[in-house]
């Protein structure tokens, strides 16, 4: 089989947009997407006889529009597949999961779409099983159209906690609470300003709705900083706005302060149309800007991958600016009422590194020796950032503390602690050397 | 709706066509897959294959239970084999 002239990576609306932009001009483009169906997180799809979980008119009308164009183009995907990175060679791995393969692919270009994460600070217990992203909660909803089961509590900041808050209660099982650090009825500039974005507003507004509809208590200027066993509940330990403490016996929490690109361990984008391959980033791996952005940008790269990297993209451009205000003005809606850092009250023994077990008081030790130790070092040596999940739930959060600890030496950003390698994703030995003994022979 | 089941630890699971692990197992009342290599109990945490919480070991090898679909008459494991 021939390779493709493009392969993107990642199956949301930036990677099916940009497959769909590419396709258009002619050139051969394949997508590799992680699950057995298309959508992302975003749009994840219900499994067979379950209905669609309630949703915007916007969104449904997107998704609708976006995967009729799909199925039109008729571009083929490599279903249960993941990109594990770019060789030294310019070959693109792509481990087939089904088959248990990986190949080594020689695509002219490569555009890599591959989401968002959520941001989560930690906090003591935020490990336990039970505990997840509001998003994860969020996803598993979307695939099995039920509500997590017992009593949730949801906390950190932004508007997908109501979200979720108000998808809960329409499939009849709302929270117990939304801990919100923040408090958007107090910020009334930024509040003002989401009037010019009628859409969004519009959708928060029916979220808001229903939690008052369903009586869900929203605690602005709260925040959640601790997590204890209790039996098999969790005790949830909540400081309100006027200085209270007061504690939620749950079943289930769901955490979220904020999303972030999902862009660690992705080889750079390309600065020249001459790169072999050339390599493009489209949708929230780029900037985290959500699903309209994502899809404006995966035409742009599109786009770039057809004209090569100059290609104007002036009207894309335009959408994309547009859901960066917007971005900008929940940020300073949600912005925490106690400008204090959440990272500054944490106890020693709060795991930073949820993959190595590596804590809070492990940290500072290492910022304590007289050797001032860089990102990177801090990998080596104390092995944050360095497990399964490649830094991607603590890499931020380890940053952040190791300015706070070390206020005088440089601030390591999180790709200080990551590093850009592949594999991005694990893989097993028996694969790649499948692959390299495959490589061999056809050379 | 066709209804088909999978081993966890020897139990058997009802899942759903196009149900991931982890659905199919949040759906019978199961949150934790055994331990991790710490000793950490695996957990669904992020449910987009990033964290690497959910791992498991599916017919022997190593996979997020949060992006891989559930099939009939797959044995699921905990990731470490742990040694009594």
């Amino acid at each position: 089989m021939r390779d493709p002239d493009v392969l993107v990576i990642g199956g949301g609306p930036a990677g099916m947009s940009a497959a769909l932009e590419a396709a258009r001009s002619g050139l051969a483009v394949e997508l590799v997407e992680q699950r057995e169906s298309l959508g992302g997180a975003i749009y994840r799809q219900p499994v067979e006889g379950v209905p669609a979980i309630p949703q915007s008119a916007g969104a449904r009308g997107r998704w609708e529009a976006l995967s009729r164009a799909f199925s039109t183009a008729a571009i083929p995907v490599r279903f249960g597949s993941v990109f594990l990175g770019v060789d030294g060679h310019g070959y693109v791995l792509v481990e087939d999961r089904q088959k248990g393969l990986v190949e080594c692919l020689s695509p002219r270009a490569v555009v890599l779409a591959t989401g968002a994460v959520e941001h989560v600070h930690p906090r003591p217990g935020w490990q336990f099983a039970g505990v997840s992203t509001a998003g994860g909660l969020q996803v598993m909803m979307k695939e099995t159209g039920t509500a997590p089961r017992g009593s949730v509590l949801l906390a950190g900041s932004g508007p997908l906690l109501i979200a979720v808050a108000a998808q809960m209660a329409r499939l009849g099982n709302p929270p117990l609470a939304i801990v919100e650090s923040g408090d958007p009825y107090r910020r009334i500039m930024p509040g003002l300003g989401m009037l010019g974005f009628p859409k969004l507003l519009a959708e928060a507004l029916g979220y808001l709705r229903d939690i008052h509809l369903h009586r869900i208590p929203w605690l602005r200027g709260s925040r959640l900083f601790r997590i204890e066993r209790q039996g098999d509940a969790f005790s949830a330990v909540v400081r309100t706005g006027d200085g209270n403490q007061s504690t939620f016996v749950c079943d289930r929490i769901g955490l979220h302060d904020g999303i972030r690109p999902n862009d660690y361990g992705l080889p750079p984008a390309s600065s020249e149309a001459m790169a072999d391959p050339v390599i493009v980033r489209a949708g929230d791996c780029r900037e985290a800007l959500g699903a309209i952005a994502a899809e404006a940008d995966g035409r742009r790269a599109g786009r770039l991958v057809i004209k090569g990297v100059a290609a104007s993209t002036a009207g894309d451009m335009e959408q994309i600016d547009r859901q960066r205000r917007a971005q900008a003005l929940l940020s300073k809606l949600f912005a925490p009422l106690d400008d204090r850092s959440p990272l500054d009250e944490l106890a020693d023994d709060t795991l930073l590194c949820r993959c190595e077990g590596k804590t809070v008081s492990d940290l500072r030790n290492l910022c304590q020796r007289a050797d001032s130790l860089t990102g990177r070092e801090v990998k080596h040596n104390g092995r944050f950032a360095m497990g399964a999940c490649q830094g991607r739930f603590c890499a931020a959060n380890t940053a952040a503390l190791m300015a706070r600890f070390k206020p005088e030496a440089p601030a390591p950003a999180a790709a200080d602690l990551t590093g850009r390698r592949w594999p991005v994703r694990p893989v097993s030995i028996g694969a790649l050397v499948r692959a390299a003994s495959q490589d061999n022979d056809t050379q | 709706m066709t209804e088909d089941t999978f081993r966890l630890m020897g139990r058997t699971i009802s899942f759903r066509a196009g149900e991931s692990i982890a659905a199919a197992l949040q759906a019978v009342g199961v949150l934790t897959y055994g331990p991790d290599a710490l000793g950490n109990e695996t957990r669904c945490f992020c449910g987009i294959g990033a964290c690497q919480c959910c791992l498991v070991r599916v017919d022997g090898i190593v996979r997020e239970a949060c992006i891989t679909l559930a099939r009939p008459g797959m044995s699921v494991e905990p990731v470490e084999r742990r040694h009594a």
